[in-house]
């Protein structure tokens, strides 16, 4: 067979498929979703008609329920933002071959990788208001007045689900780390210590831009799954009481799905995936590294 | 540093160390023992009693009994394991291929192509997920395991930039040499590339697994029916059918626990790998 012409077969055949679906399953229902936030669609008629920015304006303006969703998910994103020196503190300190260290990677990566729902339910059995183990534990050391219906109060519930969300995504968080400070050269801190730096001076100098990455890597994944936050409270909650505890994204499926307001759900939509790509690119251009320049 | 300071501070950062492992463990595994202790007790005992004491009688299976079969858990089972070997199959196949096609080959619309996945890459899935439910009723899947197993093959772009990296350090002499002992191009993706790249394909598999195994979203929405009930999806609908009867909700808890448990403790090399080369090359 000529060469040229089996290279356009095997070129054609094995891109066409993946292609296909890439543009079928991610590129069209994006385009469409910028098309459905400038109607009035709700679902299942079949005409919709074209409404400019007004989903727009009635997000930004007259919807209260979505912005008090979005504080929610801020509400996650600046909680697992001050976990993360902490987090980073604990992989310092964890990064040795001592004892037992094999079992404690397992141990701190294991809330991420067992199955979420799971993992939700399980906490709900932990807050539960009659003699669940967190009341029952507050009264057995006398605390009663601590004692809280931990996801019906409108004021705590978030507070008990960003809980959950730190058990289930800080081990990750030090696993990654503990992946870059392996990645930094032993004989780096040797030239360090030999020059007098201690430990905070080594942990400035040498630590932090040798892991420069990775914090990249975590500072876009902590953005992410705060804006994207889901399951956890789909799981616990429902976004309740009311929507107390609803999160933007579930808040944005619920208005499309269960409110058959599609053009609004599909603004809010956009609204996320934007909020999404300019909160990582800042905060990549904040940490980028200037001194080659 | 003396002597002396450096004993005392290795034995000081060993107390860290140690001090940190034991509360880190105690936070992990306290919710879950917790569970454990409930899913053994009957209900009334479970009232009764403090929910950190241990259970009376070991022995007392009759939640996971019930929960096991109320809950279909075995059918969630194996549509679990359906859905994930589908998607695998389907991921592992479609992402080498692309990668070889993308890492090997000059064509006239490449950079396109490239652009495209890159842009792909970008949008959250999970966001353009109300105008996907159109096109997933428009094709017919809606309400099969088909829906959910298209959307986690054609979604996971990651995966070919993972394959094209490793594509990046086989030599193309190896290609070069098939060649000129007159292996076609299929045949050179058969024999050398596909086997060459299987040490990625499991570490991205395994990882892939765990993600799909966690996903509740696209299950829920896409797949209604009871039949096509995956585990979580299970647990979800046993709890919401018996919301009162705590101790059979710990036992279906660990029911799904368990599975993902245990395939953590098989395969934690590979997630380690995967996790934590992902985090520091390329």
């Amino acid at each position: 067979m000529n060469n040229l012409l089996q290279q356009r077969i095997i070129i054609f055949s094995f891109l066409f498929i993946p292609v296909t679906l890439m543009l079928l399953f991610l590129i069209y229902p994006t385009i469409q979703l910028f098309h459905y936030s400038f109607t009035d669609w709700n679902g299942y008629s079949k005409t919709m008609s074209w409404v400019g920015f007004d989903n727009y304006k009635k997000l930004f303006f007259d919807f209260p329920d979505a912005w008090k969703a979005i504080r929610n998910n801020g509400l996650y994103f600046l909680i697992h933002t001050i976990a993360i020196p902490m987090e980073l503190m604990t992989a310092v300190l964890l990064n040795r071959t001592l004892r037992g260290s094999s079992f404690f990677r397992f141990t701190v990566l294991m809330p991420y990788i067992i199955n979420g729902v799971a993992v939700g339910y399980m906490f709900s059995y932990f807050y539960n208001p009659i003699n669940g183990p967190l009341n029952g534990l507050l009264h057995a050391l006398g605390m009663d007045a601590l004692v809280h219906g931990w996801l019906s109060d409108l004021h705590i519930v978030n507070y008990s689900l960003v809980a959950v969300s730190l058990w289930r995504f800080c081990g990750v968080h030090v696993i990654l780390f503990l992946a870059g400070l392996q990645s930094v050269p032993a004989d780096l801190y040797e030239a360090a210590q030999l020059d007098g730096a201690g430990f905070w001076k080594q942990l400035r100098y040498v630590t932090m831009p040798g892991i420069r990455r990775v914090i990249e890597i975590i500072l876009f994944l902590n953005v992410s799954g705060a804006l994207l936050q889901y399951d956890i409270p789909y799981v616990m909650t429902g976004g309740g009481p009311g929507t107390a505890s609803s999160t933007f994204g579930l808040f944005s499926l619920q208005t499309a799905f269960t409110f058959n307001n599609y053009g609004l759900a599909s603004s809010m939509a956009v609204s996320l995936l934007l909020l999404i790509i300019v909160f990582s690119s800042l905060q990549n251009w904040i940490i980028k590294d200037r001194s080659e320049k | 540093m003396s002597q002396a300071s450096l004993k005392r501070n290795s034995v000081l950062s060993g107390t860290a160390y140690y001090g940190n492992f034991i509360l880190m463990t105690v936070i992990v595994f306290i919710p879950i023992l917790l569970v454990v202790f409930g899913s053994f007790k009957t209900n009334q005992e479970l009232g009764a009693t403090s929910p950190f004491s241990l259970p009376s009688n070991w022995l007392n299976f009759d939640n996971y009994v019930n929960a096991y079969h109320d809950g279909g858990m075995l059918r969630g089972l194996k549509n679990t394991v359906l859905l994930v070997a589908g998607s695998l199959l389907g991921n592992v196949l479609l992402g080498t291929m692309t990668a070889y096609i993308l890492n090997r080959f000059d064509f006239k619309l490449k950079k396109v192509v490239i652009a495209l996945f890159l842009l792909a890459m970008i949008i959250p899935s999970y966001t353009t997920e109300i105008a996907r439910f159109q096109l997933i009723h428009g094709l017919h899947l809606y309400n099969s395991l088909g829906a959910p197993t298209m959307i986690y093959i054609g979604t996971d772009i990651m995966q070919i930039y993972v394959y094209m990296q490793f594509l990046e350090k086989i030599s193309q002499q190896l290609d070069e040499s098939a060649m000129l002992d007159g292996a076609s191009y299929f045949r050179i993706f058969r024999s050398i590339i596909f086997p060459l790249l299987l040490p990625a394909t499991a570490t991205l598999g395994i990882l892939k697994s765990v993600t799909i195994m966690n996903d509740i979203y696209v299950q829920n929405l896409y797949m209604p029916s009871k039949e096509l009930a995956t585990l979580p999806t299970s647990l979800m609908s046993f709890v919401s059918e018996r919301s009162s009867d705590l101790s059979e909700l710990c036992a279906g808890i660990m029911l799904v626990l368990l599975p993902s448990i245990i395939f953590y403790i098989v395969f934690q090399r590979y997630i380690f790998k995967g996790l934590m080369d992902g985090a520091v090359k390329g």
